[in-house]
């Protein structure tokens, strides 16, 4: 068993992911009986063999390959469970392109990733790991709650617009409510600040005292987050202090997204080849 | 089958006459009685739009068409036979199992797709069942016009989106918020339109409902109806700043917000979308207010003509709807008959065994001893093999009746023919 799973490629998840949102694409307009358990089978189906491609690979998450398949695998467990719980809305036409853009960008990413093996760390990640692990596992968390925050964005955009056109669905994409996705892209803004500035005041100590903070500030990674933190205080301040309209802050989350994106897909300072 | 369904409907009779013909509990009990007494079985649809009758008669019953229905119905409503007459439908055997079928997936409806017809047709029966008026084929009828009009609603979207203004109103409601225990609604007004929409919106289970009007005896007597508080006309800004959703249904002949008002008033006190459901004619709220974000109004046009997309659509399913009805008619009338002509059959080929049994019996016994075992079998296998080629035409001639519904008459020919019980 565990040498089939070994063999679990990218192809694997990615093409199950790629045929459960052509199904999903068909019940937007063919509610067909069996149609909502294919697509949720093939959809889980993608997510084991992601699971697996990840427990047997280990790619390493300092690489923006790594980080990306991690962040998109959190989305694929974000997608199983929001397409059970929120049968009937049109769950997986959005958050499945995303998970494929993210797997996308990392094979991108795949001579970073073929040397990602042999990445020399630097020697505080290599000795004393602690503080390099929850630099890089608070800025993933964040990296997940900037992507549920883009989802509930572009949803709540949709909606909107379907509402300022005075539209009702009948049948076709049905959405949650304006409410719950403002509700969402709060919660996934509101976690992602903190883990954000965490991540991001880790990584400044962690560079001032092993590396030269001179040289590396302007690395496209650093400036990027530094960016995606100032997007997101932006956020919550339009948010709780100016009181703007959920449209706009939709497209505030969507662009800081982007960025995030851009981030994710740089060269962290630390590995590239060993040298800070 | 010897099914007949005769009635009239909203096409063939004015509500007047169809006021006249309908049946209250009691007399709907005595005409079932009545009815399954004389006839056999019998169930009776009788709701605003439609008075129906569905039986099957008995053999030796006495004959009952749709003049004999217009005098029954006549009898028992005081009307002449000749003032019911010209209203009644009359539909036999597989066009009367189509028309039940038709009606219960709500194809024969006033609105095509509405959801009530399904139930009553299913109280309908149920009265009949529980008073005994009906027998194996109501029996079998009812269930599968019941189970072919869920299949219509599922597999077509012909009961999709709602018809009446005020739940499509409901229905954008939902589509701004998700839960209402938190949430105030604001009356504004106490038309009669805004009573049925403020009736669905409370069933949302608001937290609060405020209710104001300029004659304050009526926001009190409406807020002590719905449960609410009243609040003075002049507090209207203020209650309005407050409110997540307001329905407004005033008579004022000029608006009574427009949009300088609620931008210099109301927006600067509020945080979050409100929800305005403007059904006053003609409008309270200046339209330019709606954004699809910070408010979202529905007036009375949009929610018309919300309904008449989903009307439009509903049209566009009326026929993928009526071919699942006709293959459920298929099936019905394909399994009755099957039914009723697989006893027959059975009887035939048993009688004729017993036939041949007898010939071939003595013809065995007088060759004993004559013949090897080989031989014994192949003169059994010749006499079944005659039986068999004797019987296929008319057990295939049985069966074919029966496909195209008209096997009653050949089936009693063939029982006497081959004196069957």
């Amino acid at each position: 068993m565990s040498g089939f799973l070994q063999n679990v490629t990218h192809l694997c998840f990615l093409l199950s992911y790629a045929v459960a949102l052509g199904i999903e694409l068909v019940r937007l307009r063919w509610r067909g009986p069996g149609l909502r358990i294919a697509g949720l089978a093939l959809g889980a189906a993608g997510l084991f063999a992601h699971t697996a491609f990840l427990a047997f690979h280990l790619p390493n998450l300092a690489t923006p390959y790594g980080t990306l398949l991690v962040v998109a695998w959190v989305l694929g467990v974000f997608y199983l469970y929001g397409s059970l719980h929120h049968g009937p809305k049109a769950w997986a036409v959005f958050v499945l392109p995303v998970i494929l853009g993210l797997v996308a960008i990392a094979l991108l990413q795949g001579a970073d990733a073929a040397a990602s093996a042999s990445v020399e760390f630097p020697p505080w990640l290599i000795g004393d790991r602690f503080w390099g692990a929850v630099h890089g596992v608070l800025l993933l968390c964040a990296a997940v709650g900037v992507s549920v925050g883009f989802l509930a964005s572009v949803m709540y955009l949709i909606q909107a617009d379907r509402l300022k056109k005075k539209a009702m669905p009948l049948g076709g994409l049905k959405l949650l409510s304006l409410e719950r996705l403002e509700a969402m892209n709060r919660r996934a803004v509101n976690a992602s600040f903190p883990l954000l500035t965490g991540g991001l005041l880790l990584g400044a100590l962690l560079l001032r005292q092993y590396h030269d903070l001179a040289e590396n500030w302007a690395s496209v990674k650093v400036l990027g987050t530094v960016g995606l933190w100032g997007a997101f205080a932006v956020l919550l301040y339009l948010r709780y202090a100016a009181h703007v309209p959920g449209r706009r802050l939709a497209l505030l989350t969507i662009a800081a997204f982007a960025l995030m994106v851009v981030v994710l897909a740089a060269a962290h300072p630390f590995a590239a080849g060993g040298t800070p | 089958m010897n099914l007949r369904a005769i009635g009239c409907n909203f096409r063939t009779a004015t509500v007047d006459i169809r006021e006249k013909l309908a049946f209250d509990g009691p007399a709907q009990d005595k005409a079932l009685a009545d009815l399954a007494g004389s006839l056999g079985e019998a169930a009776i649809i009788s709701t605003c739009n439609r008075v129906e009758v569905y039986v099957s008669r008995a053999p030796g019953s006495p004959a009952f068409d749709a003049r004999a229905a217009a005098a029954y119905f006549g009898a028992v409503h005081g009307l002449s036979p000749d003032r019911v007459a010209p209203h009644l439908y009359e539909h036999v055997d597989t066009e009367a199992v189509r028309h039940l079928l038709r009606v219960t997936a709500s194809l024969d409806s006033l609105i095509v797709g509405e959801g009530q017809i399904a139930g009553q047709v299913k109280e309908a029966f149920e009265r009949s069942q529980k008073l005994a008026a009906t027998g194996p084929l109501l029996n079998a009828l009812f269930p599968h016009a019941l189970r072919a009009a869920k299949r219509v609603r599922t597999e077509t979207g012909i009961a999709r989106g709602h018809i009446s203004v005020s739940s499509v109103a409901v229905d954008f409601v939902r589509q701004v918020f998700d839960h209402f225990h938190d949430k105030t609604v604001l009356v504004i007004g106490a038309g009669k339109m805004g009573r049925l929409t403020l009736k669905h919106l409370r069933e949302l289970g608001p937290g609060r409902i405020l209710v104001t009007n300029r004659s304050p005896e009526k926001a009190i007597e409406l807020a002590a109806e719905c449960g609410g508080e009243p609040i003075p006309w002049e507090n209207l800004d203020t209650a309005l700043a407050e409110a997540d959703i307001a329905l407004s249904t005033t008579g004022a002949p000029e608006p009574i917000m427009p949009k300088k008002r609620f931008v210099e008033k109301v927006r600067p006190r509020r945080t979050g979308t409100l929800v305005v459901l403007d059904i006053a004619v003609p409008r309270d709220f200046d339209p330019d207010l709606h954004d699809g974000d910070s408010v979202c109004l529905f007036n009375i046009d949009d929610l018309t003509k919300v309904r008449e997309r989903t009307l439009a659509k509903r049209k566009k399913d009326i026929a993928p709807a009526e071919a699942i009805v006709q293959s459920e008619v298929k099936r019905f009338v394909d399994d009755w008959n099957r039914r009723r002509s697989g006893p027959v059959i059975g009887q035939l080929t048993a009688e004729v065994d017993k036939l041949r049994a007898e010939v071939v019996g003595p013809l065995m016994a007088r060759l004993n001893g004559k013949l090897t075992a080989e031989d014994r079998k192949h003169v059994e296998g010749a006499f079944k093999l005659f039986q068999n080629r004797l019987l296929h035409s008319p057990i295939a001639a049985v069966q074919e009746a029966s496909r195209e519904g008209e096997h009653p008459t050949l089936l009693e020919a063939v029982k006497k023919l081959f004196r069957l019980e």
